[in-house]
C-alpha cells in the first residue's frame, strides 16, 4: 500500500464522507477555528521567545511567562488539530501531491520536538545562558512561523 | 471617482497587473500578511486578555503595553503594507465582497477604541495598572478590542469563501 492509496482511503472513509456532506459553510468555519488556534500558539510562543532574547517583558521571570502561556499552546493545538482534521479528511487525496502540505508537517514535527524538548528545558531556567536562550528563540520562532507560512501556501499550490 | 473606479485603475496599472500575474508575489504577500497579523493581532489579543483580567495577571499593565507596543506596531505596518499591495492587485474583486468593507469598518472601530483607551487610560497606566482588578473602562476597552480584532480576522479569512459562492 503506497502513501497515496492510504490518503485516498482516508478520503473515502465513512467519517470523511460524513464531513464532506456537512453544510457548505462547515469548511469555512473549520478554517476560522484553524487560524484562531494558530494565532493562540504563535502569540504564546512569541511572548516567551521575545522575553528569552531580552526584547520584551524583561521584568517577568521566564518560568512564569512559560507557565501562563502554556494553556494557550495547549488550547491552540487542540483547536488546530480538530479543525485541521475537518479540513484534511474530506480532501486527503487533494493534499497528497501538494509540496506545501508536506513541508508544513515536516516543519510542524520539528516545531513540536523543539517545543517539548529544548524550549521546555530553557524556559524552566530563571537565567538561561544567552546562547541557549538565543538558539531556543531562533529555532522556535522560525519553525512556528514557518509552519504558518507553509500552511498558507497550501491553498496556492492546489 | 468612486472607490470601485479607483481600485479598477490600480488593478489595471502596470504594477497591479505585475503583482496579480506573478507566480510568487501574490502567495508571498498573503503569507507575509498572515505573519504580520500573528505579530500584531496576536500580541494585541494578549494585551486585551490582560486588560480583561484573565491572562498575565501578575504583570503590571504598563509592562505589557510598553513591552509589546513596538512589535504590535511593526506587525501592523507589515499587515497594512501587504494588505495595500493585495488590494492593489485584486481591488475590484475584493471590494465587491460585502465582508471586505465590513472588515475595514471593524478595523476603524478597533482603531477608535485603541485611541480612546490611550487617551483615557494609556497615559496614566502607571497609576492604575498595578492592581489585578482594573477600572471598568479599561476592561471594556479590552473586550471591544478583543471582539473587533477577532471579527476582523474572521472577515478576512471569509473573503475567499464568500467570493467562491458569489461567482
Amino acid at each position: 500500500m503506497t502513501t497515496e492509496t492510504i490518503f485516498q482511503a482516508i478520503q473515502s472513509s465513512a467519517l470523511s464522507l460524513y464531513i464532506s456532506h456537512l453544510n457548505a459553510s462547515a469548511g469555512a468555519i473549520a478554517q476560522l477555528f484553524h487560524i484562531v488556534g494558530f494565532l493562540l500558539i504563535l502569540t504564546a510562543v512569541l511572548l516567551v521567545n521575545l522575553r528569552l532574547i531580552g526584547l520584551g517583558l524583561h521584568r517577568q521571570p521566564i518560568p512564569y511567562l512559560a507557565k501562563v502561556t502554556a494553556p494557550l499552546v495547549t488550547y491552540g493545538l487542540l483547536l488546530v488539530l480538530v479543525s485541521g482534521l475537518f479540513i484534511f479528511l474530506p480532501s486527503a487525496a487533494l493534499y497528497f501531491p501538494n509540496p506545501a502540505f508536506w513541508l508544513k508537517f515536516i516543519l510542524l514535527a520539528f516545531a513540536l520536538t523543539i517545543q517539548w524538548t529544548l524550549y521546555r528545558v530553557t524556559t524552566r531556567l530563571e537565567q538561561p545562558h544567552p546562547a541557549l536562550a538565543g538558539i531556543t528563540a531562533l529555532l522556535s520562532i522560525t519553525l512556528w512561523f514557518g509552519v504558518a507560512f507553509a500552511g498558507r501556501a497550501i491553498g496556492f499550490l492546489n | 471617482m468612486t472607490i470601485l473606479e479607483f481600485l479598477q485603475q490600480l488593478h489595471d496599472s502596470a504594477f497591479g497587473t505585475a503583482l496579480r500575474e506573478s507566480l510568487y508575489m501574490f502567495p508571498l504577500l498573503e503569507g507575509v500578511h498572515l505573519i504580520g497579523l500573528a505579530l500584531s493581532v496576536g500580541l494585541i489579543i494578549a494585551t486585551d486578555l490582560r486588560l480583561i483580567g484573565v491572562f498575565l495577571k501578575q504583570v503590571p499593565v504598563a509592562d505589557v503595553l510598553h513591552s509589546l507596543r513596538p512589535y504590535v506596531l511593526t506587525g501592523f505596518v507589515i499587515t497594512f503594507i501587504t494588505g495595500i499591495l493585495l488590494l492593489w492587485a485584486e481591488g475590484p474583486r475584493i471590494w465587491e465582497i460585502p465582508v471586505f468593507p465590513l472588515k475595514l469598518a471593524l478595523i476603524v472601530v478597533a482603531g477608535i477604541n485603541a485611541l480612546w483607551f490611550e487617551i483615557k487610560f494609556g497615559r496614566r497606566v502607571a497609576v492604575w495598572g498595578g492592581s489585578p482588578t482594573l477600572p471598568t473602562g479599561a476592561k471594556f476597552a479590552g473586550w471591544v478590542s478583543l471582539t473587533s480584532w477577532t471579527a476582523v480576522v474572521i472577515c478576512g479569512r471569509l473573503i475567499p469563501y464568500l467570493e467562491v459562492t458569489q461567482h
